[in-house]
């Protein structure tokens, strides 16, 4: 995607990427497009040169030593965490923390936080198990689609598990279309469902094309909302243009009515 | 030491964080070496470093001035980075969170320094008589832009700069923002996104003609 044919949207979505305030939603959904077309990584790059060049100094390359001097402390850490024997030493040559010549005061402390830690831990894994247990109640739920037209004999299915929020499409007979059109698969939502949406309340949530003969059979991602999946009001296929599918600018070609 | 190649931006990984070959770093992302340091590949740690490094110690030296100081607070940003919970690569940039966070902790250590006592004054005084201005280190980062950069930015509005300002120097919320300038929260959002987005068209062919 150069930038003179990105449409203004997705441009919004890499700026607010850039300045690290996308939303869950419009992470998800950008996720979804940057898997999609990889080059919009390029785009990202561009942004992200523009606030550097705008308000970052110019890079100064750091002295030699400091690499190592990092990786060193970083695999002393790694290999050793909870001992304290050795000390880290910062590249200026002072213990990074003065507490650690303290041994006896870090033992005593240690050995409080380890029984406090415990006690958390134990706490967390009932609250884990009774999470667990609450989430695996959402049951699959599966959405057939049919044809708009009576032209052919497409038809879709998706199958959604809630807990992982992952689903299996599995399209046939649908026809393969141009180059520069995709299909775009809608998750469509009621009107005050507390989600982010495009103005025809649906959520993009995947975009495919089929083989020669109309087949389509992927797990995809799906969206937070079949969680609750009464917000879920119907789910659609149109076709859009590969580099824009976000417009939603086509009719549905295959929908269920929930 | 330059991150903007395509090998460096996030795609999302997706989920797992598998420990890549060595023949795979340079193409993992830098939400997906985020995710594997984090998980205990120590060796993603001087990726990002290669990656970041630059931009983490030009920011702290400006701010802190001693180079002996940048390096300590290099070491103290890229040390913690696998223990940070701060950062969620779904949401934003890598090397924007890092740069935040360095002139955050920076000003930090410039607050806590009794020799730096006059340059807070200073900056603590232009602060309080121009709320919109930026702090010493942006000025002096200012007289260092192109003429490019700086006809772009004298192109937009002083509030829309201000509330870029306002999340790239000073590490502020949107939240916060919003209350600061009390101003609805969708519009900081949208504000400081189309700001860029501006700036970006306006430096289109700088951008593509410069190398970081």
């Amino acid at each position: 995607m150069s930038g003179s044919t990105a449409s203004e949207r997705l441009q919004l979505l890499v700026a607010g990427y850039i300045l690290g305030n996308l939303d869950p939603e419009e992470a998800a959904e950008f996720e979804h497009l940057l898997n999609d077309d990889p080059a919009i990584a390029e785009e990202v790059n561009r942004m992200q040169k523009t606030l550097e060049l705008s308000y970052a100094p110019p890079e100064m390359e750091p002295p030699a030593h400091l690499r190592s001097a990092i990786l060193s402390a970083h695999a002393s850490q790694s290999l050793a965490p909870v001992q304290a024997s050795a000390p880290i030493q910062s590249v200026t040559g002072k213990p990074i923390r003065r507490s650690f010549s303290w041994s006896r005061a870090i033992n005593v402390a240690a050995a409080i936080a380890i029984a406090t830690l415990a006690i958390n831990n134990y706490r967390l894994r009932q609250a884990l198990q009774a999470s667990q247990i609450e989430t695996q109640r959402l049951a699959t739920i599966v959405y057939s689609l049919q044809t708009t037209s009576s032209g052919n004999t497409a038809s879709a299915t998706i199958e959604v598990d809630p807990n992982r929020l992952e689903a299996v499409l599995t399209v046939q007979n649908l026809p393969p279309l141009t180059a520069g059109k995709v299909y775009a698969l809608w998750t469509v939502v009621e009107q005050d469902a507390p989600v982010t949406k495009d103005d025809k309340n649906a959520i993009l949530t995947e975009v495919f094309t089929v083989d020669a003969q109309g087949r389509f059979s992927q797990a995809i991602a799906v969206p937070k909302v079949f969680r609750s999946a009464d917000w879920v009001s119907n789910v659609a296929v149109t076709v859009e243009d590969a580099v824009a599918p976000q417009e939603h600018q086509g009719e549905p070609v295959m929908m269920t009515d929930l | 030491m330059c991150c903007l190649t395509p090998t460096c931006v996030m795609p999302y990984p997706s989920g797992d964080t598998e420990q890549p070959s060595p023949g795979q770093r340079d193409d993992q992302t830098d939400a997906e070496l985020y995710r594997a340091l984090q998980a205990g590949w120590t060796e993603a740690l001087g990726i990002l470093y290669d990656r970041h490094a630059g931009l983490v110690y030009s920011i702290a030296l400006r701010a802190l001035v001693s180079p002996q100081e940048a390096e300590d607070l290099t070491q103290d940003i890229f040390l913690n980075l696998p223990k940070s919970t701060a950062y969620d690569p779904r949401r934003g940039s890598l090397r924007t969170f890092l740069a935040v966070l360095t002139r955050s902790r920076a000003i930090d250590r410039v607050r806590s320094r009794s020799i730096a006592r006059s340059s807070l004054e200073r900056f603590q005084a232009s602060q309080s008589t121009e709320p919109c201005c930026q702090s010493p280190f942006e000025q002096v980062f200012q007289h260092e832009q192109s003429q490019e950069v700086q006809a772009a930015l004298a192109q937009l509005p002083e509030g829309d700069q201000q509330i870029l300002r306002m999340v790239y120097y000073d590490g502020l919320s949107q939240s916060e923002i919003a209350e600061q300038l009390n101003m609805p929260l969708g519009t900081v959002k949208s504000k400081t996104r189309r700001t860029l987005l501006k700036l970006r068209q306006t430096l289109a062919d700088y951008v593509e003609s410069s190398h970081l």
